[in-house]
């Protein structure tokens, strides 16, 4: 019976729109045990005993867990980088032993019938701790005679990687040119997926297999790292990244959390399921950004830069986190001169350990902070030298012309013209008129700016260098059925990007089919055999890549087995609008393939069945740095420019984006709308990392954000409809494709910050930090002069209550 | 441990009758013993409304609503928001879903999808009381609704474009 069906944009929306998404939690079955994990109180203290008596013997408990019982079971966790001779090799538990480092550290895990059960007996366990004092800086960790979070290190960083392209001392330390120094400072946010992270995992004893569901972002390197943790053959383990509610970098690495269910799962031979909830999400979870660039700059009075030496220290909380929590910093150092040409740079990066939660990827995975950096200079060069900051923009963006621009560090830029980009994307702003407009405004009192920020983008990376395993490659696997359907796996994961969508777009293009017959499957580890997963933009390039070149393998078998139908050559057949035809005659794309499946008689030279799988290795990384410390991690980048409008409240220190425009070139697009969508909420996200959100701890190690009451995110109130402009400069991959997903998100704190400085320009103080909460912004405007007026913010008081 | 209670309530349309301990939340029940995943657990407190559900017609945040509180009431879920859910086995066929659904997904007023099912609520909600708001009230109504993933842009311009519609078919609106 043929269904009048809406047409929806997306193949994923009916699902989801009908609250018919499976997500981790959506598929939990009767029977399952759950885990309430007890983690720490304190933020640094030695364990002197767990009593767990009183918890086990609570009605309903099946099992509670310490450290002492996973010893010999399951293997300690390590950052996979022995060949990082600079990196303190550590291996850390499950659960903690011996100690407790930060407020929300699992300790105890306790199972049983119900959550709210588990909850109730987790709370009858007895921690005897023997207060340490907390570290909560950098400043503090790398004082004299700081106390050691761990007591076998000499002191409290993790990495220290010092690394010199070209020769930047000279220029700096030489005495022949100016050099402008700058601290700026990033504070600590968090991604905060919506649907925060779960693991659950069934046993079966008969056969050995373990399934793991995990809303994870890389379901195959998961089950490696559980595989070995466990012990276990990789053949047997099974991981799911089921419907997933967000991830952001946040559900990129490999929680131990994951680990510890699964172990549990085989312990107790019974499903066994842990869904974080909100308060471990924000005080136990992934946290991200927190560095502080100190930067020097050697220039020419014309606003050109010489040279550049940047420190870069990141707090990084816990360093008990694989991937490794300080990558992003690392990613950080490596792009720090971002579209600008430095050759001469040399860097000092050092991740430092303090007592609060681990800090690790987020959209962006260290080039915001990146981006961030450089425009201050950019403005602070500029405002130093008393010239036009777009003129010192232009003085030092990377030459349009040969590509790829090789970058100080080693980055292969295959990006289009960027001072064309920038020109474009001003004067579509009408640059000139807003300038004009401002001066109105400036004039009238008000606190107005203009910001502009442009980056490369780092895409489709080979994480190789920091995971120290795994590949950039990606494979897939195209299936076309006997009744025409076609079947495309590949070893992405979705979380919002709409990859369904976007795969059956490409897959149908390749066999001129309808997207409609084309269902594409992702996210499991018996789908396909390896796969990387989705973060660092890669999808569209890594995945869409792999499917293109299955898609074409199955494409040229069906020409092949129609061809001996036909009793034609190979190249006297095309395959044209679902039918392969060869003069007069064609032959329906799902009769050759029921033909090619269930009666292959009828071509008795090919190869029965239409199914190809495909890897898909661009093979233009570098995974390993060179003697000198340059490494390309990206198989191509993405470019954009963007502009934003800010109004900032004297009174309040509010900052309001009145107006953002953005012009991006991801190469050839797929689907627009899901581009726009990117990018909306990419800038949605950068907007809330400068000027809402802020992971706080207090002097004692307690963190101060707990739940998303503490932790404003963008509302609807306050993210304007960014304006999307775009470029395709088509990459020289299959399909011409360059990653995007994170464009914006790395944009739009520069483009923020930026406006807020020219905002306060008429001050005289400048911004060089990422927070610019109300607070910090009515710090700056204090140190600019500009008092409390208590009857402005009773107005704005007022005026913010409901009618 | 307080003795259970049975509380009878009619959720989508069907009299069902729950036996609860007093503690149990109103998203536990529709999630783990009526199978109504589609009210997500985001938070927890009350503050980004993925639960949100209709009770008695007007907008709440299940996680803060006690199920032995609700005696007598009706709720309705982002599955009962049209009849068949939206799974293509209602009445009218495939062609089943509420019109903010069908422009939340024309607008991509949607991405990862967990907000979603609150988002439909809330904006069902609100065309009910208003069937033509302006931007920014339906700005301030979804501002209780948060969403990680799209930015906002296509989901308020969903609700625009639903309203616009109302209008139109009323005859008395631009469209």
């Amino acid at each position: 019976m043929a269904m009048a069906e809406p047409t929806l944009h997306r193949k994923e929306d009916r699902r989801l729109l009908t609250g018919r998404g499976r997500y981790l939690a959506d598929l939990v079955r009767p029977g399952t045990a759950h885990v309430a994990l007890l983690r720490s109180p304190v933020a640094h203290a030695r364990i002197r005993g767990i009593d767990v008596a009183a918890a086990a013997g609570h009605r309903g408990v099946l099992a509670v867990v310490t450290q002492a019982d996973l010893e010999g079971h399951v293997q300690r966790l390590h950052h996979h980088l022995p060949m990082m001779p600079e990196l303190r090799q550590l291996r850390w538990p499950l659960l903690a032993d011996g100690k407790v480092r930060f407020v929300g550290e699992p300790v105890v895990a306790v199972v049983a019938t119900s959550r709210a059960v588990a909850e109730d007996a987790a709370d009858l366990v007895r921690l005897d701790l023997e207060p340490l004092p907390p570290l909560t800086s950098i400043d503090e960790a790398l004082a004299d005679g700081a106390p050691l979070v761990y007591d076998d290190w000499t002191d409290n960083v993790l990495l220290r990687l010092e690394i010199a392209h070209g020769d930047a001392a000279s220029a700096i330390d030489g005495g022949t040119h100016p050099v402008l120094r700058r601290r700026i400072v990033h504070h600590r946010v968090t991604g905060a997926p919506l649907e925060g992270h779960g693991a659950l995992a069934d046993y079966d004893p008969g056969t050995g297999r373990l399934t793991l569901h995990a809303s994870t972002q890389s379901p195959h390197f998961l089950r490696t790292v559980v595989a070995e943790a466990l012990e276990m053959p990789e053949s047997r383990l099974r991981v799911v990244a089921p419907e997933i509610g967000g991830a952001f970098g946040n559900k990129g690495h490999y929680l131990r959390e994951e680990i510890l269910i699964a172990a549990l799962a085989r312990r107790l031979d019974r499903p066994v399921v842990w869904s974080q909830d909100r308060i471990e999400g924000m005080t136990a979870g992934i946290h991200s950004r927190q560095q502080v660039h100190d930067i020097e700059i050697a220039h020419r009075a014309d606003g050109r830069i010489i040279a550049m030496r940047a420190q870069l220290r990141a707090d990084l909380g816990s360093a008990e986190l694989y991937a490794l929590g300080m990558a992003p910093a690392l990613a950080t150092a490596g792009t720090l001169p971002s579209v600008y040409d430095i050759q001469d740079y040399a860097f000092v990066v050092e991740g430092v350990v303090t007592n609060k939660a681990p800090s690790g990827g987020y959209r962006g995975y260290g080039q915001p902070q990146a981006v961030l950096s450089m425009e201050r200079l950019v403005d602070l060069l500029a405002d130093h030298l008393g010239l036009d900051p777009m003129a010192v923009r232009r003085a030092n963006l990377i030459p349009d012309g040969v590509r790829p621009y090789v970058t100080a560090g080693g980055s292969r830029l295959d990006v289009g013209p960027l001072s064309e980009q920038l020109d474009e994307m001003l004067a579509a702003c009408g640059y000139d008129e807003l300038r004009e407009r401002q001066a109105a405004e400036r004039a009238a009192g008000r606190l107005v700016g203009i910001g502009v920020a442009q980056m490369v983008e780092t895409t489709a990376a080979n994480p190789h260098a920091l995971a120290g395993q795994f590949g950039g490659y990606e494979m897939a696997t195209v299936t076309v059925h006997p009744d025409g359907h076609v079947s495309a796996t590949v070893g992405t994961t979705s979380h919002g990007q709409g990859h369904e969508t976007v795969y059956a777009k490409l897959v149908a293009d390749a066999l001129t089919v309808s997207p409609d017959v084309v269902d594409v499957r992702e996210g499991d580890t018996d789908a396909v055999a390896y796969g990387a997963g989705t973060w660092g933009s890669r999808s569209a390039v890594m995945g869409g890549g792999a499917l293109l070149l299955a898609a074409e393998r199955v494409r040229a078998k069906m020409i092949a087995f129609a061809a001996d139908m036909l009793h034609e050559p190979t190249d006297a057949v095309t395959l044209v609008d679902g039918a392969f035809r060869a003069g007069d005659v064609a032959l329906p794309l799902s009769m050759v393939a029921n033909f090619a499946t269930l009666h292959t008689f009828a071509a008795p030279s090919v190869e029965p069945g239409l199914s190809a799988s495909a890897v898909f290795e661009p093979g233009n990384t570098q995974a390993f740095p060179d003697e000198q410390g340059k490494l390309n991690m990206a198989a191509t980048h993405s470019s954009g420019a963007g502009l934003a409008l800010v109004e900032v409240d004297a009174a309040t220190g509010r900052v309001q984006v009145r107006e953002a425009t953005i012009l991006h070139d991801c190469g050839r697009i797929i689907d627009r709308v899901i581009v726009e969508g990117q990018i909306q909420g990419g800038f949605a996200q950068g907007l809330g990392a400068v000027l809402l959100e802020a992971v706080g701890y207090g002097p004692d190690g307690a963190p101060l954000v707990r739940t998303l009451q503490d932790y404003p995110m963008p509302t609807a109130r306050e993210v304007p409809v960014v304006r999307v402009l775009h470029q395709e400069t088509p990459s020289v991959l299959p399909g011409g494709f360059r990653g995007m997903g994170e464009s914006a998100a790395i944009l739009a704190p520069a483009m923020i910050a930026g406006a807020v400085h020219d905002a306060l320009r008429p001050l005289g103080v400048p911004v060089a930090q990422s927070d610019l909460r109300p607070p910090a912004v009515r710090d700056l405007l204090r140190a600019g002069g500009v008092g409390l007026d208590l009857d402005a913010i009773a107005q704005r008081a007022l005026a913010g209550l409901p009618d | 441990m307080i003795a259970p209670r049975a509380v009878q309530l009619t959720v989508n349309g069907r009299p069902v009758e729950v036996v609860v301990e007093p503690r149990e939340l109103l998203v536990d029940t529709l999630r783990d013993r009526l199978g109504l995943t589609g009210a997500h657990l985001g938070c927890g407190h009350g503050s980004c409304g993925a639960c949100a559900v209709l009770l008695d017609g007007a907008g709440v945040r299940a996680c803060l609503v006690l199920t032995v509180q609700l005696e007598g009431a009706e709720v309705t879920t982002v599955e009962g928001v049209v009849p068949g859910g939206g799974t293509g086995n209602g009445p009218s066929g495939g062609d089943d879903l509420h019109p903010v659904q069908v422009a939340l997904s024309h607008c991509h007023g949607l991405q990862c999808g967990f907000c979603t099912p609150g988002v439909v609520l809330t904006a069902v909600e609100l065309l009910a009381e208003q069937p033509c708001p302006d931007e920014r009230t339906v700005r301030e109504r979804l501002a209780g609704q948060l969403c990680r993933c799209t930015g906002y842009a296509g989901m308020v311009e969903a609700v625009l474009a639903v309203a616009a519609e109302t209008a139109g078919s009323d005859g008395d609106g631009d469209g």
